[in-house]
């Protein structure tokens, strides 16, 4: 989050890379998106899929040593392939430019998360797959397919290699890697962790278990043809084009299923809303779901796509959900998770409603300041003069966008703050203290939440 | 005697939210009168505000002006009104289909009365429309928009007769349909520039 800050802030006043190859836009950016999904998201995803799969299952991890290597050796190479990222190494494809060893790395960590997660799911006491676990089972076997296929490269030094794929071909199959990536992960794997930790939180059962079963399948079946609608009128074929714009228009249907079933769940709580700051986080969570399953099909038909392509709109929209759904969700959860963990109340209930509103001040703002700037250029970028030329010049375009970089830039570090609160009030939380161990949950019922 | 809902009463909000949570509670306004009384009339302000600032100014977008000729900008300010009515209108019976969910009233009266207050200082700030600079616009209308959500938060549970925690959950669901609907104006309105109702851009 701090390299999202900071980059937003060398848009506003781009001298301060200090000529400094590391701190260039590219590297920096590209830091920090590596670091926010991977370093961020999939270790929340990990540690949340560990600790329920164990409560949903009603036994202790399969192979709980090898769960421990799994965490090292993940955190291991986000750390060293943000390093290599600053150090200029990239393989030349968005969300996945890490150069092969660790693509390699990945790959073996990530089996290792798979074989603890199935084969607790194996040895479980209960018939029935809990839903959370099949969303995070979806996670796990998607985003390996998602990464192997879209990272075959002929390896030519340690830090260079070349895709297998080129052209048109690269294009498609960057896509489908990234559409999903967004899909099975920051949807997909989040909806685990919801469908977990709401009913937890709110002391309720899931309003319709059936409707997630339906959700899931459809869920599943749709997303992953819609990688094409980033590449509306690129030089791939206009059927595909199209099809991907239909099937994202579909996914509407299974997503708001799940914001229906979440928001009914939650309604019967209002009761522990006073005591307990985490299920503020995850109601507001659920808002920015909603908003961003709505406006990605929205953006995604070909007339609205050809205004917000290339526009600060389509970064709204990312971190609208990336703010707004995946982090307030994970917060929430922390705040659930990390006091019972530690066997101590939570260090400061009033911090936490602090950052509540930090964080929601600050994904508000980067989402209206984005609009703003992304209507004003994708007018600006479309504009001709009267004899059909182009009006504006990429310099006057930028130079324009100035003042909504810098309100961006203060969303930003709202949002940072809230996050540096947050981490501080659970280290206070934690502190002096050992993770406390409990034996997994008597069972009450088959498939119900434990 | 509450004081009867008019427009006078919606400018109150600005001065004393409280009392006039209050008063529609007790009064349970008829939906009609709260339309046709209030609604109705501060609708009309942001696309009056819109067209004579666009026709003065032109659009600013940070570098020189756009400028439209008269019938697009009037044909964009009838259908910028219309959506406006829509999403009011939308808003309202979807209140009032929540309502249930969260032992709230289910009078429409009172959800369009909610919804008028709420939006009311949207409907006064876009008088910054007469200016049609989007920074501008955009740095004026944030804080308004803040303040609705206050508004919101805090009008809800009296005018719909809840509970504090369960008018705070109301209120959040709420803020999802009304995300989705700012966002859903956004997607209209390029839409139609792209169909010809709009800047001259090449698509």
């Amino acid at each position: 989050m701090t390299a999202g800050v900071y980059v937003a802030a060398e848009l506003v006043w781009p001298t301060i890379d200090w000529g400094l190859p590391a701190l260039s836009f590219g590297r920096l950016r590209t830091a920090h998106t590596t670091l926010v999904l991977f370093g961020f998201g999939v270790s929340a995803l990990i540690g949340t899929a560990f600790y329920s799969v164990q409560r949903t299952s009603h036994v202790r991890l399969f192979a709980p040593g090898l769960a421990w290597a799994v965490f090292y050796a993940w955190q291991a190479a986000i750390v060293l392939g943000a390093v290599s990222i600053l150090a200029g190494w990239n393989a030349g494809k968005e969300y996945a430019e890490l150069e092969w060893p660790f693509d390699l790395a990945i790959t073996a960590a990530w089996v290792g998360f798979a074989i603890v997660f199935f084969g607790t799911i194996a040895k479980r006491k209960v018939d029935a797959i809990y839903i959370s676990n099949w969303f995070y089972g979806a996670l796990i076997i998607v985003v390996a397919m998602l990464h192997i296929v879209n990272s075959l490269a002929l390896p030519v030094t340690a830090g260079k290699s070349y895709s297998l794929f080129a052209g048109a071909q690269d294009a498609v199959v960057q896509w489908w890697y990234g559409h999903n990536a967004v899909g099975f992960l920051l949807t997909g794997g989040f909806l685990g962790m919801l469908y977990y930790f709401l009913p937890k939180q709110s002391e309720q059962p899931i309003w319709s278990y059936r409707l997630s079963i339906i959700a899931f399948w459809a869920f599943v079946y749709t997303y992953i043809w819609a990688g094409p609608h980033h590449l509306h009128y690129h030089a791939v074929p206009e059927w595909l084009q199209s099809l991907g714009m239909v099937m994202s228009l579909i996914l509407l249907a299974p997503s708001w299923a799940t914001l229906v079933n979440g928001i009914m769940t939650v309604s019967g709580a209002a009761g522990k809303l006073k005591t307990d700051p985490a299920l503020k986080f995850i109601v507001l969570a659920l808002a920015f779901y909603g908003l961003a399953t709505f406006e990605g099909p929205m953006l995604a038909i070909k007339s609205v796509n050809v205004f917000s392509h290339f526009t600060e709109w389509t970064i709204g929209h990312v971190h609208s959900g990336a703010l707004g759904w995946n982090a307030l969700i994970t917060f929430g959860t922390f705040y659930f998770l990390v006091p019972r963990l530690a066997g101590a109340p939570l260090y400061s209930a009033r911090l936490a409603n602090i950052h509540f509103w930090l964080a929601l001040g600050g994904t508000i703002l980067y989402a209206l300041a984005m609009w703003g700037a992304g209507v004003s250029q994708g007018v600006l970028w479309l504009s001709l003069d009267e004899l059909g030329e182009v009006r504006f010049s990429f310099n006057d375009v930028m130079a324009a966008m100035r003042p909504y970089y810098l309100l961006r830039f203060l969303a930003g570090l709202m949002f940072l703050a809230g996050a540096v609160l947050m981490a501080w009030n659970l280290a206070r939380t934690v502190a002096g203290r050992r993770t406390i161990l409990v034996a997994p949950p008597a069972i009450v019922g088959a498939g119900a939440p434990a | 005697m509450p004081a009867r809902f008019s427009i006078l009463q919606i400018g109150k909000v600005l001065f004393a939210p409280g009392e006039v949570f209050n008063a529609i509670a007790a009064e349970s306004p008829s939906a009609g009168r709260v339309f046709f009384r209030g609604a109705l009339w501060l609708g009309l302000l942001p696309p009056l505000f819109a067209y004579f600032g666009t026709m003065e100014f032109g659009w600013r977008l940070g570098v020189e002006p756009v400028y439209l000729p008269q019938e697009t900008v009037l044909a964009i300010c009838v259908i910028y009104f219309a959506a406006l009515l829509i999403g009011f209108l939308s808003s309202a019976i979807i209140a009032r289909w929540m309502a249930a969910t969260y032992d709230a009233s289910q009078s429409l009266g009172r959800c369009l009365a909610l919804m008028a207050i709420v939006g009311a200082p949207l409907a006064v700030g876009s008088i910054v429309h007469l200016y049609p600079h989007v920074f501008l616009n955009v740095l004026v209308l944030v804080p308004v928009l803040i303040w609705c959500m206050y508004l919101l938060y805090r009008g809800l549970p009296v005018v719909l007769g809840t509970g504090p925690n369960r008018g705070m959950l109301m209120a959040s669901a709420l803020i999802a349909y009304l995300l989705v609907a700012l966002v859903s104006l956004l997607g209209i309105m390029v839409a139609l520039w792209g169909s010809g109702i709009g800047p001259r851009i090449g698509t």
